[in-house]
């Protein structure tokens, strides 16, 4: 496989899964602020700031609004990483790389890519948002159901899916950053509604607000949330489940380049470090530095797969 | 004028389509022009587009399809095929000399000049046999036709000729879309070209080995026949390559790839001879690979088509055509030429100005409809600005008579409506056989009496068959 296209691929998953999880994002900080009677506004500025184009937004807007974060999180042109920027990447990647998808793949692209550039070509009204969102996430299932279902898992499979799980990793970690002060476990001393549903806002934007309270019956404690979403490798969000995709899908390529590289190496020492229990159980365990560390970590694992996969040797 | 589908007078299906127009009278044509629309929409979904130079980078637009097929019997392909087939052979044969001996200028046939002071002629060329000794591997031969035998070439395309990938579409769309029309009818197939045309490159590779290393360049995404180069290196398996994806590596051309590099035997390419390579041709282009064209002439590896083919589908050596095949073949040609006025004799230049209102005058390197004047539709003052341009560079033009291209219906919220086409072919050469794939692709001009069928301005596609014996 060209180097070029590796890296289309890598990149074309990256996006996809980075405008799934911002739509993810959305509707659970949505969810939040219709339930509250202050619109959930600081929610909202927050959001903004993570996206790392706060300045862009305030350029445009006084003050937030719902309305106007979420058309800026959406659809906003000079956010790179709007769905919309994102998409319209995504596709170009894709197109790139057509002669490596099937038909259903490709087809699943552009046809999201075509409901998505329809729907958000004007400003969302309120009212929309919801089906727009399920849209966006239900276009991105149907992705990845052809991916499952058509492609050969071979080396281009491999490329997407270690876009995937670098991305989503990188996103349960950030959405742990922005929050981690109401995961210590002298949080429960604050304690209190508030805390319990900025627990359930990160839960739902990953998709794991049914499946955590399925598991612990509805008892929300902040190392409970922390450790599901680091540690518990059933959690398909969760960095460990991450870094097992990542480890595994590295192992196959150099199974079949016949040859060993550092991400390998280096995802594996990921993986023993997230299953040591000690790790996780020891009573030092400093949540604030272990997810800052592991931004810088990841970040550094995907150069080094750029680097040993000719990924940017232009 | 001449309708393909009811001849010369209304009423009457012509025999080829006399079992089409029977189904056509079943129909509601209102309802059929509505799945004219899911054949677009079908079309959009799966990117089939081209994008349209000067337009926003994003502007990917469709090639209208309309659903009536224009139909050729097996007679008349048989014709139609035997003559492209001498064509082509004569523009190979007539390549290798132009670059190896250069005998039909020492015989007086073709004026010197008109080769050495052709923007097309290629200097690097001299000297060099291509793999296989073709030069033109794929070539689109554009026809058309004013009556019921009278069949005339407009043009050849020796350089990149593109559209097979609507000709494949366009079947396999009306394969899905009318399944009963091919129970009815036994139309020929076209869906081996992918094969055929691996198949063909893999014959002129350079290295003789059993399992050649075959890749299409493509100048990237944003090129407006994008869509078929990924159409085609997906259909024959083989790698979409853009020029830096390519490297040189001991005058062997490499592709670099995710486990290191891998040796290329032949470059289907879809780029300009001037943008191959910046050492040997346009040193600003960053489309191609540096020292792409010394590995070449080092017999390394295959581009196809030869750099320098372009001299044989230039507008002013068409005129010349027919003296090529008889030079060549020593047979007479079998397919006509349009007679053509090159404007750079003054006889000719004189008698283009005097006739100018009934001419079509085109520049000798332009391509896609585009700096071509139709003089029956011109106004005065255009006709006015035209001569002052003829005037200023006579040897910049060729003209034509205004030829009354024949029709086929196409099908409009009105109903049929007859719309002038053209047909482009498509013709694989291997070093030992010359093959054309039965039909190719049929271009309408959509806008009523329009003789522009170029996709860029406005014009769309048809299916086109050829009915078995």
């Amino acid at each position: 496989m060209l180097g070029r296209h590796g890296n289309n691929l890598f990149w074309m998953a990256r996006y996809l899964e980075r405008s799934e999880n911002t739509a993810r994002l959305i509707q659970a900080v949505l969810h939040h602020a219709l339930s509250r009677e202050d619109g959930g506004i600081a929610e909202w500025g927050q959001v903004v700031s993570n996206s790392g184009n706060r300045e862009v937004f305030y350029s445009k807007f006084d003050v937030i609004s719902t309305i106007h974060a979420i058309n800026f999180l959406l659809r906003d042109k000079d956010n790179v990483n709007s769905v919309l920027s994102l998409m319209s990447k995504a596709r170009q990647n894709g197109r790139s790389v057509r002669t490596s998808l099937t038909q259903e793949v490709w087809l699943s692209l552009n046809e999201s890519w075509i409901a998505c550039e329809s729907s958000l070509k004007r400003p969302v009204n309120i009212h929309d948002v919801p089906v727009v969102l399920e849209g966006i996430i239900k276009g991105s299932s149907l992705f990845r159901g052809a991916l499952y279902g058509t492609m050969l898992q071979n080396d281009i499979f491999n490329f997407l899916r270690l876009g995937t799980f670098i991305e989503r990793a990188d996103n349960t970690l950030r959405i742990i950053d922005a929050k981690y002060h109401r995961l210590l476990p002298t949080a429960k001393v604050i304690g209190g509604s508030e805390d319990q549903s900025q627990w359930e806002v990160m839960l739902r934007s990953l998709a794991a607000w049914r499946s955590f309270n399925w598991l612990k019956k509805g008892r929300l404690d902040p190392t409970g949330v922390a450790d599901f979403l680091i540690f518990d490798a059933r959690m398909p969000r969760s960095v460990n489940f991450c870094y097992k995709q990542v480890h595994s899908n590295l192992m196959d390529l150099s199974i079949l380049y016949e040859k060993e590289y550092d991400s390998g190496r280096m995802a594996q020492a990921f993986c023993e470090c997230l299953s040591r229990d000690h790790v996780r159980n020891s009573h030092k365990f400093d949540l604030k530095s272990f997810v800052t560390d592991h931004i810088a970590k990841n970040n550094e694992l995907s150069l080094t797969i750029a680097h040993d996969f000719h990924l940017n040797n232009l | 004028m001449f309708d393909e589908m009811f001849g010369d007078t209304e009423g009457y299906g012509r025999q080829p389509y006399d079992k089409l127009c029977a189904w056509l009278e079943e129909q509601d044509l209102k309802k059929l022009s509505k799945k004219s629309g899911a054949a677009e929409e079908l079309f959009r979904r799966l990117g089939i587009t081209f994008n349209v130079y000067g337009e926003k980078e994003a502007e990917e637009r469709l090639i209208p399809f309309d659903l009536i097929p224009r139909i050729l019997s097996a007679k008349e392909w048989q014709m139609l095929e035997r003559g492209i087939i001498q064509r082509v052979a004569a523009i190979n044969a007539f390549l290798s000399d132009i670059y190896n001996g250069q005998q039909i200028i020492k015989a007086g046939i073709i004026p010197s000049e008109m080769i050495y002071n052709n923007k097309a002629y290629l200097p690097h060329m001299c000297g060099f046999t291509p793999p296989g000794g073709v030069y033109t591997h794929v070539v689109g031969v554009d026809i058309v036709r004013t009556g019921q035998d009278d069949f005339f070439v407009l043009e050849d395309n020796a350089r990149v000729p593109s559209g097979v990938s609507y000709m494949l579409e366009n079947r396999s769309t009306m394969q899905h879309m009318f399944p009963e029309l091919f129970t009815t009818h036994q139309v020929k197939p076209v869906s081996d070209y992918p094969k055929n045309l691996y198949n063909c490159l893999c014959s002129s590779a350079a290295n003789k080995s059993d399992n050649p290393n075959v890749v299409v360049l493509t100048p990237g995404i944003f090129n407006s026949a994008y869509y078929e180069h990924s159409f085609l290196a997906d259909e024959m398996g083989v790698e979409l390559v853009e020029g830096a994806d390519l490297e040189i590596c001991d005058g062997q051309v490499m592709i670099r790839t995710t486990a290191g590099t891998e040796t290329v035997d032949v470059i289907y390419r879809r780029i300009d001879d001037e943008f191959l390579d910046p050492l040997s041709f346009d040193p600003k282009s960053l489309l191609g690979t540096p020292g792409l064209f010394d590995a070449y002439r080092n017999g390394s590896v295959t581009l196809a088509n030869a750099p320098g083919a372009g001299i044989a589908d230039d507008k002013a050596i068409y005129s010349y055509i027919p003296d090529i095949i008889k030079f060549y073949t020593g047979q007479e040609p079998l397919l006509k030429n349009i007679p053509t006025w090159r404007c750079a004799e003054a006889n000719n230049l004189q008698y283009v100005l005097d006739h100018l209102h009934e001419l079509v005058v085109k520049e000798v390197h332009g391509s896609g409809g585009y700096g071509m004047l139709v003089g029956p539709a011109a106004s005065k003052r255009e006709l006015a600005a035209f001569a002052k341009k003829l005037r200023a560079n006579p040897e910049k033009y060729v003209a034509q008579p205004t030829l009354a291209l024949s029709t086929v219906p196409i099908l409009a919220k009105t109903g049929l409506t007859p719309r002038h086409v053209d047909l482009r072919p498509f013709v694989l050469v291997a070093p030992q056989k010359i093959s054309v794939t039965p039909g190719g692709l049929t271009r309408v001009a959509l806008k009523k009496g329009s003789l522009v069928v170029n996709s860029s301005q406005g014009g769309g596609t048809k299916d086109t068959w050829v009915l078995g014996a």
